[in-house]
């Protein structure tokens, strides 16, 4: 009866770690310019706390694809998709400005094709071309921030999984 | 004995994909730990630098193949899909853009900053947002591990080229060279094939935290080899096919294609 009862309790035991990159008592960073820290493992529950990007946080539990995490006093859960296992290495935004002072969405907002590749596509001669980019930033950029969230949650993704 | 083994399969097997994906998930953290360490060494490309890189060589991707198809629903179909991806990879903040070109040939691209193009030869080979997913996370991938820019700033004589404000006629050379080097290897010689692999199973990764099926990549890449085809115009500038499917694990392929809610 011994056997058995091994061989099962290593095959839980292998399906238990392959849960999550996260591991109780480990880091975790912020890796958005917000990061709402829920009350409950859920994509709708209320925020308890916000906190800004780069932050190191403890992980407290895994939960599925769901990490109670905690900063200081603040703690709450947050889906796995919007942590980070390592410190994020941009820090700066496409604005230039520190990611980890920002508290808004502005480095994440619309930005123009870059002077730089106007002119680039001008000097060789790829008006044709440039104007597709300039029509496909145009169309890209239509898509809000609350359109993705609506896809999401249509289609039961990420934190709506 | 027999039940016991019985039960403990079924216990592996109700483990959901994205938590027995997790098994080989250190090795993968691993990689990525190395390639952190490689990031430094473009450490000097700063977001506008980066933009302007990625907006030149976006320019020259559309040039070269066929120009972007203006169809605004399957710009958006691409976009929606591709965004939701974006928002869990390691680099969210990015402006990222996803667009279909209007070339047959079956390949994807991408370009620092967040360009992401297809080609509307793969597109329609593509039965699912499982397998749309696939694709794009493979190409975000290239741009979150920096691919393209190392391939510059391994080069010392690209070094100041990107003070563009002098506006000077040497500064350009030294710019336009430099993209020239990006899309040579983009257009013909493509990444090495250790930087595909890695853009293989970062992108696996990212799309399975996203919801989306493990086995999507492998299936269209499977999808392409029973399809065979010239090899000049199926993922041309990726490995073999055979020798990436190799590496994937072997998932079954995501269910039949549904249509997507639009939200």
């Amino acid at each position: 009866m011994k056997r058995p009862l091994l061989v099962l309790g290593a095959l839980m035991a292998l399906s238990v770690p392959a849960r999550a990159a996260f591991t109780v008592g480990g880091k975790a960073y912020t890796k958005r310019l917000s990061t709402d820290l829920l009350s409950d493992p859920k994509a709708l529950a209320p925020a308890a706390f916000h906190l800004g990007y780069g932050r190191k946080l403890k992980v407290d539990e895994v939960r599925g694809v769901w990490v109670r995490v905690e900063d200081g006093p603040s703690m709450g859960w947050v889906f796995g998709g919007n942590l980070a296992e390592d410190k994020p290495a941009d820090t700066k935004g496409m604005d230039g400005t520190p990611l980890a002072a920002s508290q808004t969405s502005a480095t994440a907002a619309a930005r123009p094709l870059a002077p730089a590749a106007e002119q680039y596509g001008d000097r060789k001669g790829l008006a044709e071309a440039k104007a597709d980019v300039l029509w496909m930033e145009a169309e890209d950029d239509a898509i809000t921030a609350g359109q993705v969230d609506a896809f999401l949650q249509a289609n039961h993704k990420g934190e709506f999984q | 004995m027999r039940r016991l083994l019985a039960l403990a399969l079924l216990l592996l097997a109700a483990v959901p994909a994205q938590a027995q994906f997790n098994l080989d998930f250190n090795g993968i953290v691993s990689k990525a730990k190395d390639v952190g360490k490689m990031t430094k060494g473009v450490a000097g490309i700063g977001p506008e630098e980066e933009l302007s890189i990625g907006g030149s060589v976006a320019i020259e991707i559309a040039g070269h193949y066929g120009g972007v198809v203006r169809d605004e629903a399957i710009t958006r179909r691409v976009n929606l899909v591709g965004k939701a991806l974006a928002r869990y990879s390691s680099r969210p903040q990015l402006p990222w853009r996803f667009a279909v070109l209007g070339s047959s040939t079956v390949n994807a691209f991408s370009a620092p900053g967040g360009y992401v193009f297809i080609t509307r030869g793969l597109y329609d080979t593509l039965q699912s947002d499982d397998a749309l997913a696939a694709v794009l996370a493979h190409e975000i991938s290239h741009i979150t591990l920096r691919h393209a820019l190392k391939i510059i700033a391994r080069n010392d004589f690209f070094s100041g080229a990107m003070d563009l404000a002098a506006q000077s006629n040497a500064n350009f050379a030294k710019f336009d060279a430099g993209i020239d080097q990006i899309t040579t290897t983009l257009f013909e010689k493509g990444f090495d094939p250790q930087t595909e692999f890695e853009a293989d199973q970062q992108g696996r990764l990212l799309a399975i935290t996203t919801g989306y099926a493990p086995g999507g990549l492998r299936s269209v890449l499977v999808e392409l080899q029973a399809r065979g085809g010239d090899p000049k115009t199926v993922f041309s500038t990726h490995p073999p096919l055979k020798e990436r499917i190799s590496r994937l694990p072997a998932e079954p392929p995501p269910p039949a294609a549904v249509p997507p809610a639009q939200g």
